[in-house]
């Protein structure tokens, strides 16, 4: 058998998807994004600081992705 | 009847349930190695979730979380990016990992690292790295158990006292039933912590303010420095968020007793689900601890200790009986380590170095029976650095987090298939690198340009493994074959 292609990159579309989806998700809840322009505690989310609120929709944004991708099977 | 008495009774009752689940798990189990330190590599996914969670979630959920929020505010809310980091590692990389130690019946990581690189120091050093960086979580666990129980017990039983009988307990299950009675109580643990911490934080939040809405107001109204970054005392720049997001999800994935796990799961479709899943309640678990947190930080201003946080409100606020279960969720937390942590290191003691160099070819009774005498000494060693007050532990304790983190290029090699392999002399020199760049950066001079220093030292492991990896003998092309061509079928199924 030959040594296999690259794993660092995924080859299928599902894949593909899946992983720019979950970077972008960690993408918005570091810096330099949560410290600028999402570091605020206003407007208020159902009473909730904004930068709170923001990374807990963040956190199960990036939940999702993993879900989806464990129904696409990648 | 008085506060310490239900608290105290309660936590004793959970402790004989942890004894008569590890001599229930010992008869359900079977005499063979695999059965004793990887549940026969059939952990489904409701046992397997728990003891993951539970496992991950230590005393530091339960009190140094607390503490961080009070200290430094929303920054630490940040918790969420490094667990629902984890849930992606094991989805990717923990799937590989069970694949490749199903095929080749590895135990430990140690195992999975050495048969690639085809090198014992690699073997060797893999296994060091695995013992210290986690032995030393005994006595930070062992310490969290001390403090709890003396505290339940309104200082009648001293510290020294609470931590030996929580260590025997957690020994004694351990011994008698290996990793299903780990796994059986982590499940009770897992279950117990997470209802314990969300029951006391709300009852808190809503007796101290009327609710979460009240408490983020009054917030905003009088502490509103611990509501933005980078926190009142400057703590969470970007460069330590970055940091703490690695090396809080990594360095925690690759050590042993997280590794072992991923060994044990019944197929890698129960890693998958256990992947995307598992950070809800990882995640979840820290909302509460940011209500105790900051909601302490308006009620107890002057505590001197952020991380009693959570006890002090509870003594001072919420009903004896409650108190007491929610000590015994907080010991849970802590014991669910402390086993996990105390099995990982058995194991890779009987199986990377007794079996390995001292005495091959046994049958698997006399390594089970050395496993137990391992148990037996670390649990001595665990007191004695638990009441000990050494220098270098503490420094030894500010280097942990970041230390397993080391084994990251060599598993990576090992996992995913590159142009490039990685070398056994590359691994091992970019692991002491790592290392010696890790204590540079944490104790000698602090956090560089405010960089964690598990960024320093892992940015300069990956350059030493890849330049000295240039230079020197690739593994053999049968063991980069076998291997490999293991992961591309297990991945892409051909």
């Amino acid at each position: 058998m030959q040594t296999p292609r690259s794993h660092y990159l995924p080859r299928t579309r599902p894949g593909r998807i899946a992983t720019i989806a979950f970077i972008a998700a960690m993408a918005l809840a570091q810096p330099p994004i949560v410290h600028g322009l999402m570091n605020r505690t206003e407007p208020l989310i159902l009473g909730t600081p904004f930068l709170f609120a923001y990374l807990l929709l963040v956190y199960f944004l990036g939940i999702a992705v993993l879900i989806w991708a464990l129904r696409k099977g990648v | 009847m008085e506060p310490w008495v239900v608290s105290t009774s309660l936590i004793f009752i959970y402790l004989i349930a942890t004894i008569v689940i590890g001599v229930l798990a010992n008869r359900k189990g079977t005499s063979s190695m695999e059965d004793f330190f990887l549940y026969g590599r059939q952990a489904g996914i409701i046992v397997l979730y728990l003891t993951v969670v539970a496992t991950f979630h230590s005393a530091f959920a339960f009190l140094g979380s607390g503490g961080f929020f009070f200290t430094h505010g929303i920054g630490f809310w940040m918790a969420g990016t490094w667990t629902v980091l984890v849930g992606a590692i094991t989805y990717t990389l923990g799937t590989r990992i069970w694949a490749l130690g199903k095929k080749f019946g590895y135990i430990t990581p140690a195992d999975l690292i050495a048969d690639f690189y085809e090198s014992e120091a690699v073997r060797v050093i893999v296994a060091l790295v695995s013992v210290v960086f986690t032995l030393i979580y005994i006595q930070v666990q062992a310490q969290g158990l001390g403090y709890i129980l003396s505290v339940a017990t309104g200082d009648r039983i001293s510290f020294e006292l609470a931590s030996f009988i929580l260590l025997v307990v957690a020994a004694a299950y351990l011994m008698v039933g290996g990793l299903r009675a780990v796994y059986w109580t982590d499940v009770i643990q897992g279950i117990w912590m997470y209802i314990a911490v969300w029951a006391g934080s709300l009852l808190l939040t809503y007796k101290l303010f009327g609710g979460p809405v009240e408490l983020w107001r009054r917030l905003m109204a009088e502490r509103p420095d611990l509501l933005s970054l980078p926190g009142p005392e400057g703590f969470f720049t970007p460069g330590m968020w970055v940091g703490m997001t690695i090396a809080l999800s990594f360095g925690i994935i690759f050590q042993p007793h997280m590794m072992i796990r991923y060994f044990t799961a019944a197929s890698g479709r129960t890693l998958k689900i256990l992947g995307a899943t598992t950070p809800i309640y990882l995640m979840t678990l820290f909302i509460p601890a940011a209500f105790v947190g900051l909601g302490g930080a308006l009620i107890l201003p002057d505590l001197a200790s952020p991380d009693r946080v959570f006890p002090e409100l509870l003594f001072q606020y919420a009903p004896p009986w409650l108190t007491g279960l929610i000590l015994a969720g907080a010991t849970a937390a802590a014991m669910s380590t402390l086993d996990s942590i105390l099995h990982s290191n058995m194991t890779v003691l009987t199986r990377d170095v007794y079996q390995r160099y001292i005495a091959k070819d046994r049958s698997q009774g006399h390594y089970l029976v050395f496993g137990r005498c391992v148990v037996g000494v670390l649990l001595l060693v665990g007191f004695y650095l638990t009441v000990s007050q050494l220098d270098f532990l503490v420094t030894l304790v500010t280097l942990s987090g970041a230390g397993a983190l080391q084994l990251m290029p060599a598993v990576l090699g090992v996992c995913y298939p590159g142009r490039r392999l990685n070398t056994a002399t590359g691994v091992v020199a970019g692991i002491l690198a790592g290392l010696v760049t890790l204590y540079l950066t944490r104790v000698q001079f602090p956090q560089p340009l405010g960089i964690h220093e598990a960024l320093w030292s892992l940015a300069v492991n990956f350059a030493v493994t890849i330049v000295v990896s240039r230079f020197t003998r690739l593994p053999s092309q049968a063991t980069v074959e076998r291997i490999h061509g293991e992961v591309e079928r297990f991945v892409y199924d051909r």
